[in-house]
């Protein structure tokens, strides 16, 4: 446990002296905030249904800007210390390879946190000044963010797993932006009329995106989420594990 | 402190380290010799937990390198081939960082990280990027490392390399300094270093271990062979004819012409002295006579024999013993 504290302080160090981080926050804050003055914009023009966080996070330009976050966080982790050969000196102290992991796991997770933080502020902002309380309540509001946390915990898995496996930072983003994306519109195969109603919808159901973050947003918590994010993020964490073990018996 | 048997590291297809077995003892300072590609590093990674072997067993300060590497790590400090290390931090940053890692606590880290930062003669750089520094100086870095937490044992892998003639003599300095308290590997291919630092040298070629004695006594092995070489004016082929019938002698060659003056070598058997004949002949037989040395035989000798036997000359190796 002692190495995988310094090991996430100083992952966290180096994220936050370096512009990256800053550079991500200010895009991503664009983004999302861009979205919605559009969202809030909308919904002064006609009645919608749902609340004004379930307009936004479900929306598809949202989810462009926020799935590029994550090769972007997550690409240099392993690949640049590979490539410099510092891997050499990490692996020869003495700390257990399920330290480092976790160490850069955590740390990606708190930065993607303090990443995705400004946009959350947004709303409660939005009802100070504007005094609509009706414009969300605040089931919606910690079910999306529960919802955008666990979606990022498993994106983040998957970057840390590509960036195991190659020395090139650009290969270790783009690996995780087709991984990304793949998983991301799985949960649109069910929208695809072809496909009749069977057990294997019902299936899609269950690892599509889309339908989670729908549910979570409007306030209602399911426990299967939690369970297929949490057990997927886990598996990867531990093939991330072995990548790095084999590494000692290949090269 | 390092006792290894019949280690073998096999990379896809080619064995960089062929069942290789040796002992480094406590307090001495072995250099690891060998030409490119002869498995120095391999061997090195090895030891160091950094690689798993193919087969074969080891023991690295008490610990068994496969069964219980995190003891093992935890007492050898490694300074890995060309010297990685974070180049977006600072020079007391990361040696701070790295004697945590290493498992030290708060305090200690910091008086250990001045300690070394004096060792290594960092004070000056401490606050400075480690991109920025020079070459000299990101070998002192990675020397402070690997010494940062008072380890039994410094498995460096070539630490001089790429150092300007100053250097190299600071850092030999430093190296005989620090052998007063450590065990010491050297992995190196600038045999001068090795004859002026260490105890006993490994000589290691295609995976294989060739030798591993002390320098002088390689030296000596080789000397007792003995190589002489002289310039005469005349036919090279009847003085190689007359030397050839000498007694002592068991190789001759002409090596080259220089205008009139031949330049022959010649290979004695152990232990005889041949320049005195030599001399005598020449008189002898009128030979105008410009040169007559009797080489002194350096590590760079038994370098080279040991290194290329069997690849130029096919008894190569039995001319040393
Ligand atoms: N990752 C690898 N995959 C395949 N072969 C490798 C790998 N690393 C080293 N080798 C091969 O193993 C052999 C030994 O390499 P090693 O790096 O141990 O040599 P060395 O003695 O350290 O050489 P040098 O003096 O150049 O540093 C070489 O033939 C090399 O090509
Ligand atoms: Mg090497």
């Amino acid at each position: 446990m002692r190495a995988f504290w310094i090991i996430f302080c100083k992952e966290l160090r180096s994220f936050f002296l370096s512009p990256l981080a800053y550079v991500l926050m200010a895009l991503f804050t664009g983004i999302a905030g861009f979205l919605f003055a559009r969202t809030v914009e909308s919904m002064q023009q006609k009645i919608m249904p749902r609340s004004l966080i379930f307009n936004l996070v479900g929306s598809g330009f949202f989810w462009m800007g926020f799935l590029i976050l994550f090769p972007l966080i997550t690409m240099r982790l392993f690949a640049e210390e590979r490539k410099m050969g510092t891997l050499e000196g990490l692996f020869t102290a003495p700390v257990r390879t399920s330290e480092v992991v976790l160490g850069k796991f955590f740390a990606t997770v708190v930065l993607y946190c303090v990443l995705i933080l400004p946009m959350f502020l947004f709303f409660p902002i939005f009802k100070l000044v504007t005094g609509q309380s009706e414009a969300f309540h605040n089931g919606a509001f910690w079910g999306a963010f529960i919802g955008l946390m666990l979606v990022g915990t498993f994106n983040i898995s998957i970057g840390v797993f590509a960036s195991s496996v190659t020395q090139n930072q650009l290969i270790a983003a783009m690996l995780t932006f087709v991984g990304v994306m793949m998983h991301y519109m799985l949960g649109f195969l069910l929208y695809i009329n072809a496909l009749p109603e069977s057990q294997w919808t019902a299936g899609l159901n269950y690892f599509s995106t889309i339908e989670h973050i729908s549910t979570l947003s409007e306030g209602l918590i399911d426990t299967r989420p939690f369970v297929y994010y949490l057990s997927f993020s886990a598996v990867l964490l531990a093939l991330t594990h072995h990548v790095l073990e084999y590494r000692k018996w290949k090269a | 402190m390092i006792h290894v048997t019949n280690l073998t590291k096999r990379y896809a297809g080619r064995t960089a380290v062929d069942s290789i077995s040796f002992d480094v003892g406590r307090g001495e300072i072995v250099g690891f010799l060998g030409p490119n590609g002869a498995g120095k590093s391999t061997t090195l990674r090895m030891l160091t937990c950094y690689l798993s072997a193919t087969e074969g067993k080891a023991k690295v300060a008490g610990h068994d390198i496969f069964r219980d590497s995190i003891n093992v790590r935890r007492r050898v400090g490694y300074m890995p081939e060309n010297v990685p290390l974070y180049s977006d931090m600072r020079v007391q940053e990361y040696l701070r960082f790295r004697a945590r890692l290493k498992g030290m606590k708060y305090r200690e880290s910091r008086s250990a990280t001045n300690e070394a930062m004096d060792i290594c003669g960092l004070a000056d750089v401490q606050r400075k990027m480690i991109a920025t520094l020079s070459k000299g100086y990101k070998q002192r870095v990675g020397l402070a490392d690997a010494l940062v937490n008072k380890p039994e044992l410094l498995i460096l892998d070539e630490p001089t390399n790429g150092l300007d003639p100053n250097q190299i003599r600071q850092v030999r300095e430093l190296i005989r300094h620090l052998g007063e308290r450590h065990t010491i590997l050297i992995s190196t291919h600038i045999l001068h270093e090795v004859e002026m630092t260490c105890g006993r040298v490994i000589i290691i070629d295609h995976g294989k271990i060739r030798a591993s004695d002390t320098p002088q006594a390689l030296v000596r092995r080789l000397r007792a062979a003995g190589k002489v070489s002289l310039q005469v004016k005349g036919n090279p082929q009847l003085v190689l004819e007359e030397i050839e019938q000498m007694a002592g002698v068991k190789t001759v060659r002409h090596v080259d012409t220089r205008q009139e003056w031949a330049l022959i070598e010649i290979r004695t058997v152990a232990n005889t002295e041949i320049c005195e004949a030599l001399y005598e002949l020449a008189v002898k037989k009128n030979w105008v006579l410009r040169e007559l040395v009797q080489h002194r035989a350096s590590l760079e000798d038994a370098f080279v024999d040991l290194t290329l036997a069997g690849k130029t000359t096919p008894n190569g190796k039995g001319e040393n013993e």
